[in-house]
């Protein structure tokens, strides 16, 4: 048996699908399954991070996550991220800070920054938070006006 | 109210609802795949699809197959699209395969037999040259261009000055790295080939694609997908002709995508180069100059000669030269061909040239900032190749960028260095464009040909040039999109001139729909378009006459008023008698930056922190502002990682070795300093209303001016792009304070 | 990319039991994948059957006074964001933050870490440095070996072949750093590390470096000349010296070996005044 059953909750909506390989990556449950194809495939080898998503609220590289290993995990993705309060607000930072060309980085870029606000403890300091968003590359921006959101947003937080 | 951006892609990009190439579908696909050359170079002997062809639901083709599916025609000989005989550079396509999935396409692509006989493999440009060419090598072989101009007796020059200063620089090879990967869907339906398409220019496809497969232009409809980037590496075709072979061949519609691997193992980019300059000084002053190029364009495609007479210019930099001499040869190796790359290769000739300059200034004694400004072009002088140099705004922003370095240089800690560094670039508003515009009583839309790379320059750009002549808000300005058939017809996204050359299609038809609008209403011009209850409204002299009220009932009913304008550019022109050999190419409008870095170097390791960042730009006039910052950021960051980075790595064998985004090393979130921007405005440019192009030209200073603010830092003098901490640690002397 | 097929147990026994009944080469062992993803995809390992540790009750961290054990299957994220750990082991604390990005960190485990045994690895030198030890589970139970015997080489380790990592154990809190050098400073490889630390229930250093193949090792001729809680410069100096004389420092394509000797001393001193013990 090389593919199975994979119960997952994406974006908020219980998925049951049928014979799902066991080398399938999330990243193509999601586009080519599910038709989600707002997560972006980028380098398919955890180097850019367009494909980040959230599984239960922890930002993950999807390209790297074989689908079944976050079974019964509750995923999100850029097409539900405006119903996720943090994410809502952090879609709206990136409109309002223009922190978007090309777009191709910006849903892993959302993902990645939701998942960082949605942890504990957010007393580190903001360089960290940058450090943090090492892993997602844009080539559009030059990321001033990703900064330019995430400040605002952490200016919001306090 | 604050100023919010308005882009009308925002919503849908971070909504995840945004189709890119390789989103693309269309019902009964097939996946496609390319099978690679084994080795770099060699002679083809026999390329066995059969194991392919056996597979279920495959079909495979190779160079005997191109003639036979485009109705006997062979293509573009120069730019084979499958390895016929040799091969000339590893994962050079040997073939194409399609089939039902992608691991089936790849299953059947490594299925094929590929027999390849070794030959000698040049990988690296100076391994090809080891020597210095002499005059005879421009018959040789290895060479795909050599051009060679002179003015004045330049030896001669040479003998009498007080001093003459030689030095050689190499730069390496970068890659665009646009994040989302190559990818074309085709589909071909008798003789109509549709392909749906990732790219910078969708005519340009067009017309690459009938060349390549020797089909009339008509045939082929090229649709544009949203683009994730584009830098250069979108520019031309690339994937369309295979995909449409391959659905011809199929009789189904076939995706074809690049993984992101191939993205850098078929990339077409900025290669290595070697460049000596010597400079004669007498009295402080430049009195002659030669610079001698070697640069490798890989297997070389046509526009090779564009890479070598076009380069060569900005290896003089904005700077006089009484007498000079530079000769180029363009330098064939087993890799992939050259290609563009947002301001190809000019920003390590701004490297090279700026560092060298400042290295000859230090030399005799010279304020660099002050010895740069006494060689600078101004406007109404003549370029070294005779060129009169039109309005620019170069000297001004050095002037500014002299100010502030001086201020930054006071200011900062130990350990830190301020540096400058200077670009010029010519904003490729030759190239042709055309627009159709439709104003409705409610809407003024825009029908264009060019898909919105990302830059906002066809989204923002247009809408601002149309509010800007015409007083109507953004938000009633649409600009559409078609593809091939349906659009008119304009050149692309490619040389910073959307703005500058499609933008004055538009306001030339916007002027013309005015005109029309004036002369309906019996006023005179210059009337302007404004909203008033809901609905557009024309103001003139003469009051305010709603748009409804001017239109037919036909124009009403089929969409509203149209007009048409074009725009096609024209350059200036060069000295011939200067040329000796080779082409050289005149500029079309001058444009150029200043810029400051304050960098923070760890003397003992090596690495370069970037403090802060300033950039003076020229820029005519900023059409808008908040996407003219953002074409600024932007492009310091990618030069950033030009300058201390980014830097593909070929082994002798001619294997790419860091072929992914680890170890191929843009810029992060973290590297990426604060950054002020300042356009210099008033010196007017081709564009509309005076604009100038803003895509490329801010990436040209800035590796000179972190390589100028290492060396204020440590007096390490870097002559190599990247500068790598190992490269800085190097020039620097061990245990020096 | 080849099928296999994915098992899951929820019980060790239950893992153990899987690896024994399968040929070497026939089975994967998975814990955060996100190491092994890459193998698979470039068709380095073909197994017909891959072993997902997601089920375990390995996702533990335990202080236990000074020292800390650390479930193998623990993401590398959830262990940084220990209120603890920055405090009690600020170099473990450097050198997590140094894996991946924190969209790995987040798969990423301790375990998967040492178990692959990956040749640049940042956990294992400071791991060495802690004197940290590994529990492994195989078909005659538990045994305990030191990090620097379960990593012998790139890619190669002294797991049995149905052994599994169960945890790492950190005996003792210890005034740590790991400073590494790299091109670009976040989402890179290091070229060259040393990890620093100091132990005080044997009152003396340890020293490890790292970032050239083929694995990292600990220098002990460093640590002798590390004298005292807080070496003097020339101490860090003769520290350094020994380094170089006795570490296999080799270039590869990411620096040259003169390069990489040139950083120790540097490095090593930071990370000893960083791990508090002065100069610098």
């Amino acid at each position: 048996m090389t593919a199975g059953p994979l119960s997952l909750t994406v974006n908020g909506r219980s998925r049951r699908l049928e014979a799902v390989p066991y080398s399938e990556r999330l990243l193509d449950t999601l586009r080519l399954r599910l038709g989600l194809k707002g997560t972006k495939e980028g380098c398919r080898s955890g180097g850019c991070g367009a494909c980040s998503v959230l599984v239960d609220d922890r930002s993950t590289l999807s390209c790297l996550t074989l689908a079944h290993e976050v079974e019964g995990s509750s995923v999100t993705t850029i097409e539900g991220v405006a119903e996720d309060p943090v994410g809502a607000r952090v879609r709206d930072a990136f409109e309002a800070a223009g922190a978007v060309q090309c777009g191709y980085c910006t849903p892993g870029f959302v993902m990645a920054l939701t998942g960082l606000l949605k942890e504990e403890g957010r007393s580190r300091p903001f360089s960290e938070l940058l450090e943090d968003l090492g892993g997602n590359l844009c080539r559009c921006t030059g990321y001033a006006a990703i900064v330019r959101a995430a400040a605002a947003l952490r200016e919001g937080d306090e | 109210m604050t100023a919010v951006p308005l882009r009308p892609d925002l919503a849908l990009k971070l909504g995840g609802r945004a189709i890119y190439g390789i989103d693309f579908e269309l019902p009964g696909m097939l996946y496609g795949a390319l099978v690679p050359a084994p080795i770099a170079h060699g002679r083809l002997t026999s390329v066995d699809l059969s194991a392919a062809r056996e597979r279920p639901g495959v079909v495979a083709i190779s160079a005997d197959d191109v003639s036979g599916l485009t109705g006997g025609h062979t293509g573009d000989a120069e730019r084979p699209l499958f390895a016929r005989e040799t091969v000339v550079y590893r994962h050079q396509p040997v073939a194409a395969v399609a089939a039902p999935t992608l691991a089936e396409a790849r299953a059947a692509a490594a299925s094929v037999r590929v027999v390849v006989e070794p030959l000698p493999v040049v990988s690296d440009l100076e391994a090809a040259f080891p020597e210095w060419p002499g005059s005879d090598a421009a018959a040789s072989p290895r060479v795909a261009a050599h051009v060679h101009a002179r003015r004045g007796d330049v030896d001669r020059a040479f003998r009498d000055a007080e001093k003459v200063v030689s030095e050689t620089y190499r730069t390496g090879s970068v890659h665009q790295v646009a994040l989302e990967p190559h990818a074309s869907v085709a589909e071909v339906t008798g003789d109509r080939y549709t392909v749906h398409t990732t790219t910078q220019s969708p005519f340009g496809v067009r017309e690459d694609v009938a060349s390549l497969l020797g089909l009339p232009e008509e045939s082929i409809v090229v649709d544009g997908t949203w683009v994730g980037g584009g830098f250069g590496g979108k520019g031309a075709s690339f994937l369309e002709a295979y995909a449409l072979l391959l659905a011809r061949a199929s009789g189904r519609p076939v995706r074809l995508a690049l993984s992101y691997r191939e993205e850098f193992l078929l990339g077409r980019t900025t290669l290595p180069a070697v460049v000596r300059f010597e400079t004669g000084v007498t009295g402080g002053r430049i009195v002659a100059r030669r610079v001698r190029l070697l640069l490798d364009v890989g297997t070389s495609l046509p526009g090779r000669d564009f890479a070598t007479g076009y380069s060569i210019g900005f290896l003089l930099g904005p700077y006089t030269a009484p007498a000079f001499e530079v000769e180029g040869y363009a330098v064939r190796t087993n890799k992939p061909a050259f290609g563009p790359h947002r301001a190809p290769f000019a920003p390590q000739c701004a490297f090279m040239v700026e560092s060298h300059l400042e290295h000859v200034a230090r030399e005799v004694g010279r304020d660099p900032v002050a010895f740069r400004r006494d060689h600078l072009w101004r406007e109404g002088m003549a370029t070294p190749f005779g060129q009169t140099v039109g309005p620019f705004g170069l000297p001004s922003a050095l002037d500014s960028a002299a100010e502030l370095a001086a201020r930054w240089r006071r200011d900062r800690p130990e350990g830190h260095g301020v540096g400058i560094g200077v670009g010029f670039w010519s904003t490729g508003t030759g190239a042709g464009g055309e627009a159709r515009l439709r104003l409705s009583p409610e809407t003024l839309t825009i029908l264009q040909g060019e898909r919105e790379i990302g830059s906002g320059s066809v989204l923002v750009g247009l809408a601002a040039v149309a509010e800007r002549r015409s007083g109507l808000p953004r938000g009633r300005i649409r600009v559409e999109y078609a593809d091939t058939a349906h659009a008119p017809y304009d050149a692309g996204v490619f040389g910073s001139r959307t703005v500058g050359a499609l933008g004055r299609a538009v306001d030339d038809a916007l002027v013309r729909l005015l005109a029309t609008l004036a002369e309906r209403g019996g006023a005179t011009a210059p009337l302007s378009l404004a909203e008033e209850g809901g609905e557009i409204v024309v103001r003139g002299a003469s009051g305010t006459t709603p748009v409804r009220a001017l239109l037919t009932a036909e124009e009403l009913a089929g969409g509203g008023l149209a007009a048409e304008g074009k725009h096609y550019g024209r350059s200036g022109s060069i000295d011939e008698s200067l040329v000796l050999d080779g082409t050289f190419y005149p500029y079309t409008d001058f444009t150029g930056a200043a810029h400051v870095a304050e960098v923070d170097v760890d003397r003992e390791t090596g690495s370069v922190r970037l403090v802060r960042y300033a950039a003076f730009q020229d820029v005519g006039t900023v059409i808008d502002g908040p996407a003219a910052r953002a074409q600024v950021e932007g492009a310091v960051a990618m030069g950033l990682g030009a300058a201390l980075t980014e830097e593909a790595i070929w082994s002798e064998d001619g294997r790419l070795l860091n072929a992914g985004l680890v170890d191929y090393r843009i810029p992060t979130i973290t590297e990426v300093p604060p950054l002020d921007v300042t356009f210099v405005e008033g010196f007017l440019g081709a564009g509309p209303f005076g604009a100038k192009g803003l895509g490329e030209p801010p990436i040209i200073p800035v590796p000179a001016a972190v390589a100028s603010a290492v060396r204020d830092a440590t007096g390490a003098h870097v002559t190599e792009l990247p500068l790598t901490p190992e490269r800085v640690a190097r020039a620097l002397k061990p245990n020096e304070p | 990319m080849p099928e296999f097929e994915l098992v899951t147990p929820a019980t060790p026994d239950e893992a153990i039991a899987t690896l024994r009944a399968s040929a070497p080469g026939d089975v994967a062992v998975l814990a955060g994948g996100t190491d092994l993803a890459g193998d698979l995809d470039q068709g380095r390992v073909a197994p017909r059957r891959v072993l997902s540790l997601r089920r375990l009750p390995w996702r533990t961290l335990d202080w236990n006074g000074e020292s800390l054990t650390i479930g193998s299957t623990l993401p590398l994220r959830t262990l940084e964001l220990d209120a603890d750990l920055a405090r009690r082991l600020p170099g473990l604390y450097a050198a997590v933050r140094a894996v991946g990005s924190v969209t790995v960190r987040h798969r990423a485990t301790i375990g998967g870490n040492l178990g692959r045994a990956a040749p640049a690895s940042d956990l294992v030198p400071m791991l060495l440095a802690l004197d940290a030890e590994v529990e492994l589970l195989g078909p005659d139970g538990l045994r305990t070996i030191t990090v620097d015997r379960l990593v012998r080489a790139s890619r190669e380790t002294a797991l049995g072949p149905a052994e599994l990592i169960r945890a790492v154990r950190i005996p003792e809190a210890r005034p740590s750093a790991y400073l590494w050098q790299r091109v670009r400073p976040f989402h890179d490889i290091s070229h060259m590390a040393v990890a620093v630390a100091f132990s005080p229930s044997r009152r003396s250093w340890r020293v490890a470096v790292a970032g050239f193949p083929p694995r990292p090792l600990l220098v002990p001729e460093a640590e002798s000349a590390l004298a005292g809680t807080r070496p003097d410069l020339v101490s860090v100096e003769r520290a350094a010296e020994a380094v170089g004389r006795h570490a296999p420092i080799v270039a590869d394509r990411r620096a040259s070996e003169e390069y990489r000797r040139r950083l120790v001393r540097p490095l090593l001193r930071r990370a000893v005044a960083a791990a508090g013990g002065g100069g610098a």
